[in-house]
């Protein structure tokens, strides 16, 4: 029987286990997150109000911090636990030490996740409605901060749980490329890394003792400016494993094979070079940051485009190599040859059309003077809808339904109510993200319980607020239908019976593969060093001058003497050379034109 | 899952013959949709709002 069948969990047994209890501690998180989602979509459009305004932070926080901390990351490790075994074609080290981090970083949920819950009731003296980007000056309970702690520490234990399987396979594969879904599991964790460092920090020195009553103050631009140090790379750590399903699953389900491994891999090592230097751009309106660092952080984002633009390429090329084997033809025609009723393929290839939109809203959002009109409306919700919210989001679910046969030995409960969930969620976020884009040109303000006010109205040149409102509430109530069917399928398959006729666990072919790769991309020592030198430019100096200006335990208090009289002539100095350089920049510029003119 | 019960013809094409032309052509509706936006973003925020930062490059960036 087993002979016949050859999925991952008859490869891999014990690991399918933990990467099954992985895969639904993150569905729970996504249940509990959707759940909060349509009420507070309900509430601020204004449909439906039952929860008490005062509460409305309590929800936010919770569907911030479930879906984008606790769906998103236990998904990933899951992912990943399966492409280091599967690619390497062997077991980890020791499972109990497997079992050891996912029980951390379960535990340290928990106890974020009640510490955010009993904000919900009086009788216990304990909240945490700090929203997922939790810096002060709001302040949550100490058990917010000790879970989050835990869950983080649980991920650096996996990703050594992971680099510790690459090493013993090296040992005796001393000659051989890393393959690629373990090259892009060890480079993403190097950036995770890296830029976990920001949130230890912030949560270890500051915001935890802050909140036990160790110390009186912080220095608020501190924290966030540390807290954007983490969160701008995690956005790649929710995106990386999407990225890693479109260039090893997607060419697959296509039908063919990817189109260049060297290119995916230059893309993952892209991203960790210039994912953590770039976080101050999520600060363009915070006072206490000189514009010249703004400036260098726009510049890095503007990079990060490179490695996006090559994916699209790569895994549309791929797709597109699938559909020319399947029979299709002509410039477009070739599309209509894509295997549309496969769930998992339809589900990824729409994940990835509305990350091609969000495209469009990231770059204003990146640019410093656009941003200026966006930051803080609506209209960034709908961005990250479209991104972490799809891109990510749909992908993960899309992939469930070739992962979870894989990991439970069952067949997939249905696949039609896939199909259908996949597009509905198309849909639905479709009337959602846009009426929020929409509304943030308006000036319409995120993170809001009653975005309406007494005497006065939001002009919409098109449309009315009315409308959007309508959309926002249709798009939420479509969203969570799709969840519904989706649930529906996870329940129906882990109810199934065993399946002998399920597809191998295998991974996609190259058309160009790792012996085209140069072979400096595999070294992983020096990108890291590259990566490092990247966020001393980019941070030493902003770091020193906000301590500098706010001390390091806020504007009142300066317990240590952190003025090394050098710091703030080289900040100085910095800022000097960069205006120098622009400007001369500028009158080059302006010269040439009038020469030109003239 | 794809694959099981995947019942089309298959033509093996190797990386010498395949030519990504398509993935070419929607790309490029792709920049043009981009640069169609991006025009249509100066009408939104330069004409449909009071003047926000603006200027030259030079106090943009550099006055500190
Ligand atoms: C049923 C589906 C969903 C609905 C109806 C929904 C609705 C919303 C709404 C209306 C807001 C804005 C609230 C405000 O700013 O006042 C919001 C915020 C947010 N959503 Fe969702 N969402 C859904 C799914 C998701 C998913 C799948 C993710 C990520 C994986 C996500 C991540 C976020 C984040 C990070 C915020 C920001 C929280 C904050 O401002 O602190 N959402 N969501
Ligand atoms: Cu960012």
């Amino acid at each position: 029987m087993s002979e016949s069948r050859n999925a991952y969990i008859d490869a891999f047994p014990a690991e399918a286990k933990v990467v099954r209890a992985a895969f639904y501690s993150s569905f729970l998180a996504l249940a509990l997150g959707g759940v909060f989602g349509i009420i507070q979509t309900l509430h601020r459009t204004d449909v439906f109000r039952f929860i008490d305004s005062t509460d409305y932070y309590t929800v936010l926080t919770a569907h911030g911090v479930f879906l984008v901390i606790s769906f998103t990351i236990f998904f990933l490790v899951g992912i990943f636990t399966w492409a280091i075994t599967t690619s390497l074609d062997r077991s980890v080290k020791d499972i109990r030490f497997t079992w050891g981090w996912y029980s951390l970083m379960a535990i340290g949920i928990t106890l974020t996740g009640v510490a955010i819950l009993a904000g919900f009731t009086d009788s216990i003296d304990m909240s945490a409605d700090v929203l997922f980007t939790f810096y002060a000056p709001l302040q949550g309970h100490p058990l917010f901060y000790i879970g989050l702690v835990l869950f983080i520490v649980g991920t650096w234990l996996a990703g050594a749980d992971w680099f510790r399987t690459w090493w013993a396979w090296k040992q005796e594969n001393p000659d051989e490329r890393i393959p690629l879904p373990t090259f892009m599991v060890l480079t993403t964790m190097l950036m995770w890394y890296i830029a976990t460092l920001g949130v230890a920090a912030s949560v270890l020195l500051f915001l935890l003792p802050w909140s036990l009553g160790l110390i009186e103050t912080v220095n608020p631009l501190l924290t966030r400016t540390l807290f954007w140090f983490f969160g701008h790379p995690i956005v790649y750590f929710w995106l990386m494993p999407a990225y890693m399903m479109w260039y090893i699953m997607l060419p697959k389900v296509s039908g063919g094979k990817l189109f260049s491994d060297p290119l995916a891999r230059v893309v993952f090592v892209l991203f960790l070079i210039l994912s953590v230097p770039t976080g101050i751009h999520h600060q363009y309106l915070d006072p206490g940051i000189a514009e010249g660092f703004k400036f260098i952080a726009m510049t890095n984002t503007m990079f990060l485009l490179l490695p996006s633009l090559l994916t699209a390429f790569t895994v549309v090329a791929s797709m597109e190599h699938g559909a020319r084997q399947r029979g299709g033809e002509g410039y477009f025609g070739w599309l209509k040859a894509l295997p549309w009723r496969d769930p998992v393929f339809t589900g990824m290839a729409l994940a990835g059309l509305m990350f091609a939109a969000a495209g469009f809203s990231g770059m204003i959002n990146a640019g410093m003077n656009i941003n200026y009109l966006v930051h803080n409306t609506f209209w960034v919700v709908g961005h990250f809808h479209l991104t972490v919210g799809t891109a990510v989001a749909l992908t993960f679910m899309a992939v469930t339904y070739w992962f979870l046969p894989q990991v439970t030995g069952k067949a997939l409960w249905n696949r039609s109510v896939a199909l259908g969930q996949v597009v509905l969620w198309f849909l639905g976020m479709t009337f959602m993200s846009n009426a929020m884009h929409r509304g943030g040109l308006l000036g319409i303000p995120r993170r809001t319980a009653e975005p309406q006010y007494d005497g006065f109205e939001f002009e919409a040149s098109v449309g009315s607020v009315a409308e959007l409102d309508a959309q926002i509430a249709l798009g939420g109530i479509l969203l969570t239908l799709s969840l519904v069917l989706f649930f529906a399928n996870v329940i129906g398959t882990a109810l199934n019976g065993r399946s002998d006729t399920l597809p191998d666990n295998s991974y996609a072919e190259t058309l160009s593969g790792p012996e085209d790769a140069p072979k400096v991309l595999d070294n992983l020592k020096l990108w890291t060093i590259i990566a490092i030198i990247l966020v001393i430019f980019a941070y030493t100096f902003p770091l020193l001058s906000i301590i500098d200006r706010g001390g390091l335990f806020g504007p009142d208090i300066n317990p240590f003497p952190v003025s090394i009289e050098t710091i703030p002539m080289l900040a100085m100095a910095l800022e000097g050379y960069t205006t120098a350089a622009v400007a001369s920049a500028g009158e080059f510029a302006q010269a040439t034109l009038l020469g030109v003119i003239r | 899952m794809g694959q099981a019960t995947d019942t089309v013809e298959r033509t093996e094409i190797g990386h010498d013959e395949f030519d990504p032309i398509g993935t070419l052509a929607l790309i490029m509706v792709y920049f043009a949709i981009l640069v169609a936006l991006w025009l249509f973003m100066y009408f939104v925020e330069f004409l449909g709002n009071d003047p926000t930062v603006t200027g030259a490059v030079v106090p943009v960036v550099g006055l500190i």
